[in-house]
This record gives structure tokens, C-alpha cells and sequence, in this order.
């Protein structure tokens, strides 16, 4: 599961690889009324948009993919459908896929973890490589916990196993997919269920995407400079930060979309 | 969606009082302060799950401990010779048609155990100075209840700020007793006056909750402890203050004349217009860097 809404468009990226990658088919949908605010639409990049909510399946891999907007309205309710869904379809366990901000440069690896809601897929988790399974947190004040969380919550009262899987994406990433954050949560996808996808365009991607922020970097000394420090763990000052996602949005939105997307 | 009972206490024909959160907090902080006071006892809850986005997640070596969500839990205690219920709602609901549904919720459970008269407390926006002790605005659902308020001292009726007696009471302080109004159950919604210049900023306005709980316990008759509200007053009173002598004095000239202004007689000119009024507003929301121009 994932949001079309997510730090480093992480959950829908790493959606739309796998539905490419296993050719999955359209077998269902949310219907929008009732969750999302109907009294206009919205247009994005020159095109009118309405809000999506699909399920997707390859009967090959006996895998059942959703990827949604995230619901604006009557959320419990929302979440409650798509876990019937799950029920029905008598998921074994689900995943969901999200980005969370990091302070760390992009040349830093990125770190993937894990939140359950049952003690047995900790110890699961525990034996793959590269997934941190041992996090603390608690939602800051004035914050609200993510979807993926309250999903996570519901499934727990409804004895579903499931999973958040958070994949840390730089800041200056903004709603650019983080491919190389895409990779590695693919990477744990493709071990855990067998999913035996080819993950070198999504490499290529990530290659890219360093090549741009790394050509920028020799172009533009205060870039360079922001990015030496996030290297050497240093902070920026909250100008400096902004001054850097702006100038990489700008550079990464100039790249073609993946051919997946 | 429901209401969860941890025990059913035996009431009599008891008062039920309300109060979200809202402008100054006002509301909330009249009826919470009583039923401290009064050392009420917590016996139900609304289900919280559909009405509400939850507030926090809370995970521990990475498993999920708990998720929390605002609440909605009724007391009761008996009140000088009179049972009373009270309901403190941590938030209002997203949507009107659930704010709807827990109105109704709340009048369920009230009428459930034979309640009579429900109150709601919240707060006016009016222009009024800090300086001043706020009035109480009584707005009752039936006009059984205009006599009663006439003889609340320091409470007002509407037709005695703006003539005709009209106006309108957003959320649920309102919504509540309208749905009251339909199940005919009589209520008064009392709102404590907040300065106009201080309605729009997150800050608590306890001395307008004072003015509410004076009405409310003279209503019912009771004598409650309020020496820690006013403590509350009095630390809010002093960051006020603080604020307003960092005002620039052209726009506290402005302020300042809201000291002549009255609200007992509806036929008085107002010492300002309404185009002072907004460019009063403009003034200090430009001070005050929400509406800056540059």
C-alpha cells in the first residue's frame, strides 16, 4: 500500500515499479465520494486531476497492490474499506510504504525501517539485512501521525499482520521520487515475498539522480558548500536549507519521468 | 460509533453542561474548571475512532504501542442539591455531519439519564477592551428561559447588544442546543466576551470563562473554588500586557477607545464605525505580522 502524497514520492514510486514490473491488472477501487472534497477539482502540471483509490493484483506473485490519495475525509471509515478489502482477498500480511524526511545528505546511504504491530514480524524483520527494526518514536506536538500509522493501528484491532516501512529520503528531495531510497525498499520487497523483480532501471534512475545533484554541485558553490556540510553532519541554517531543496527541485524537475511512472 | 459506560450512576433530572474547545478556550475552561471543582466523576466516553483523526502514534523498539485520540468523556456529580453532567470534548469533529452525530450522541446519553437543561459555554467575539470584565452572552433555545436570564446579573440577551436579537453561534456550543431545541430539551448557551483584537490569536482567555462560571453557578445556585483560575487570570492578564506595550500607540489609540464602548443599550451610538472597526482589525493584524504587506 501506498500514498500518492509521500515524502520523496516514495509509496507511489515504489507502487508504480512494482505494477509496471509484474503487470499487475486493475481489479478495484474506492469510490470518492464521501473522502475526498468533490466541490472542485484540482489541476496539476496544466491537467485536471480527481482522486484515485486502486487496487491492483498479480495473480502470478498472489500479491494485491493499493495505491491512493490520501483520503481528506472520514479517514477511519476509508482505511476500514480498505482493510475489508484485505479480508477478502485474505491477505496474509501488508505493507505500507512510506518516506520520511532526513537531515542527511543524498550521498549518505539511506536507512529503512520497520514499525509492526505484532511481536512476530519484528523477529522476521530482524533477519533481513539493512532494515532497522528497533525505532522509538512518538508524534511531536502539533503533528499528527501519518495515515500508515492509523491504518497500522486498525489492522492491529483487526488481527491483520502488518508493516510500515519507512525509507529516509534528503529533504531537498522534496516530492521528487528518491530512487535510491525506492531501491532499497524494493530490494527488502523483492526478498520477502519472492518478488524476483529487475531492479536495474530503478538504479539507472538513482544514478541519474546523483549525476543532476552532483553536476549542480560543481556549478553552483553554495549547493556544493550546503551539501559538504550535510556530509560532514553539520546543520543548516533554515535559508541555506531552503536555498538547496529549491535549486535541486528545480534541477530534478527538468528530468524526464521514469519509464514506469 | 457509540458511548462507552464504565458505570451508570443514578441521576436526578440533572443539568448537563458542554464545552469544546474554541476561540480563547473559553468554554473549555469554564466547565473543566467546575468540574474539577466539583471533583466530578468520569463515567462514560464517546468512541472516538470515526469522529476524529487521532492525535499521536506512539511506537517502542519498533511495534506499535498505542494510538491516541481526542476525547469525549462525560462526569457527574451531584452540585449543591442538583445532579449534574458534564461533557468536556477535546476537540470538534472535521465535519458537520459529524458534529451533528456526536451533538446527538451527547443529548443521548444526557436524555438517557433524565436530564432536563443543558448548557454549552463558549465565547463572544466583542468589542470590548481587556481592561474591562467581560459580559456573558445567554442565548437560550427556548423563550421559556428569556425571563430566567433577565435576572442572571452580568448576562445579557442578544437583543440587548444588537437590537433585533439575532446573530450565530458556530459549532457545537451552538449545534448542541439547536439539536436540544429539536428534541425539546430546553438550554442556554452562555459565551463569555473576548476582546475583538484577541479573537484571532491561539491564546486562552480565562477571565471570559470567569464571567461564564460566575452566571452558570449563580444559575444553579452553588458557590465553587475558583482561586485557580484565578491564578490562570492572572498570568494571562500579564503576557497581555507585556503584548500590549509593544503595540505601536497609534493602533493602541485604537484600542483604547474601545474603553468607551457599551453594549447595554442598543439605541447608544458606537464610539467607533465599522470602518474603524476594520481598519482597527487591519492595524493590528499588520502589527502583529499576519497580514504584513511587504
Amino acid at each position: 500500500m501506498g500514498w500518492s502524497k509521500d515524502v520523496g514520492a516514495l509509496g507511489a514510486g515504489v507502487i508504480d515499479f512494482v505494477n509496471a514490473s509484474l503487470k499487475t491488472e486493475q481489479i478495484g477501487e474506492v469510490e470518492a465520494k464521501g473522502f475526498f472534497s468533490l466541490s472542485g477539482v484540482a489541476i496539476e502540471e496544466d491537467v485536471i486531476q480527481f482522486p484515485q483509490s486502486n487496487f491492483y493484483c498479480s495473480e502470478e506473485r498472489n500479491l494485491i497492490i493499493f495505491k491512493s490519495d490520501p483520503p481528506v475525509l472520514e479517514q477511519y471509515r476509508f482505511l476500514n474499506s480498505t482493510l475489508d478489502a484485505a479480508k477478502y482477498f485474505k491477505a496474509k500480511e501488508i505493507y505500507t510504504i512510506g518516506g520520511i524526511v532526513s537531515l542527511r545528505a543524498h550521498t549518505a546511504p539511506r536507512r529503512i525501517s520497520g514499525v509492526v504491530n505484532k511481536e512476530k514480524l519484528k523477529s522476521m524483520l530482524a533477519e533481513y539485512d539493512g532494515l532497522e527494526v528497533n525505532i522509538d518514536y512518538r508524534t511531536p506536538p502539533g503533528e499528527r501521525p501519518t495515515l500508515s500509522s492509523f491504518l497500522l493501528w486498525m489492522a492491529k484491532m483487526r488481527n491483520i499482520p502488518t508493516v510500515n516501512l519507512w525509507g529516509e529520503v534528503p529533504f531537498y528531495l522534496g516530492n521528487a521520487f528518491d530512487a535510491r531510497a525506492g531501491e532499497h525498499v524494493l530490494d527488502f520487497l523483492n526478498r520477502r515475498l519472492s518478488l524476483n523483480m529487475d531492479l536495474t532501471p530503478l538504479r539507472e534512475e538513482s544514478e541519474e539522480q546523483s549525476g543532476m545533484i552532483g553536476k549542480l554541485r560543481g556549478q553552483s558553490p553554495e549547493v556544493g558548500k550546503c551539501i559538504e556540510m550535510l556530509e560532514r553532519g553539520i546543520m543548516l541554517q533554515p535559508e541555506e536549507s531552503e536555498r538547496l531543496r529549491r535549486e535541486v527541485m528545480k534541477i530534478l524537475s527538468q528530468r524526464r519521468p521514469p519509464e514506469w511512472s | 460509533m457509540g458511548v462507552i459506560f464504565e458505570s451508570e450512576p443514578e441521576l436526578e433530572e440533572p443539568y448537563l453542561v458542554a464545552a469544546w474547545p474554541g476561540i480563547g478556550n473559553v468554554g473549555i475552561i469554564a466547565v473543566d474548571t467546575l468540574r474539577e471543582a466539583v471533583e466530578a466523576r468520569q463515567f462514560a466516553e464517546i468512541e472516538p475512532w470515526d469522529l476524529f483523526y487521532p492525535h499521536a502514534v506512539s511506537i517502542k523498539g519498533g511495534k506499535l504501542q498505542d494510538l491516541t485520540f481526542p476525547s469525549s468523556r462525560f462526569y457527574f456529580q451531584r452540585v449543591g442539591g442538583k445532579d449534574v453532567i458534564f461533557f468536556i470534548g477535546e476537540e470538534q469533529p472535521p465535519s458537520e455531519e459529524r458534529m451533528y452525530q456526536m451533538a446527538n450522541l451527547v443529548l443521548d446519553v444526557g436524555l438517557r439519564f433524565g436530564c432536563r437543561r443543558v448548557f454549552t459555554a463558549g465565547a463572544a467575539v466583542a468589542l470590548i477592551h481587556h481592561t474591562f470584565r467581560p459580559k456573558v452572552w445567554a442565548v437560550p433555545n427556548t423563550e421559556r428561559l428569556i425571563d430566567e436570564i433577565r435576572e442572571y446579573s452580568h448576562a445579557t440577551l442578544m437583543s440587548d447588544i444588537q437590537g433585533e436579537g439575532k446573530g450565530n453561534i458556530t459549532g457545537l456550543n451552538g449545534l448542541l442546543l439547536g439539536a436540544a431545541r429539536k428534541r425539546g430539551l430546553p438550554g442556554i448557551c452562555l459565551l463569555g466576551e473576548v476582546p475583538i483584537y484577541l479573537s484571532s490569536f491561539p491564546l486562552s482567555y480565562p477571565k471570559a470563562s470567569r464571567s461564564v462560571l460566575e452566571t452558570l453557578t449563580q444559575s444553579w445556585g452553588i458557590q465553587a473554588d475558583l482561586r485557580g483560575l484565578d491564578s490562570f487570570i492572572q498570568e494571562v492578564e500579564r503576557n497581555i500586557d507585556e503584548l500590549y506595550q509593544k503595540i505601536p500607540s497609534l493602533v493602541k489609540d485604537k484600542i483604547d477607545q474601545l474603553k468607551q464602548v457599551s453594549h447595554i443599550s442598543p439605541e447608544e451610538k458606537e464610539p467607533i464605525t465599522e470602518e474603524d472597526k476594520e481598519k482597527l482589525m487591519e492595524d493590528i493584524e499588520q502589527f502583529f505580522g499576519r497580514k504584513g504587506k511587504d
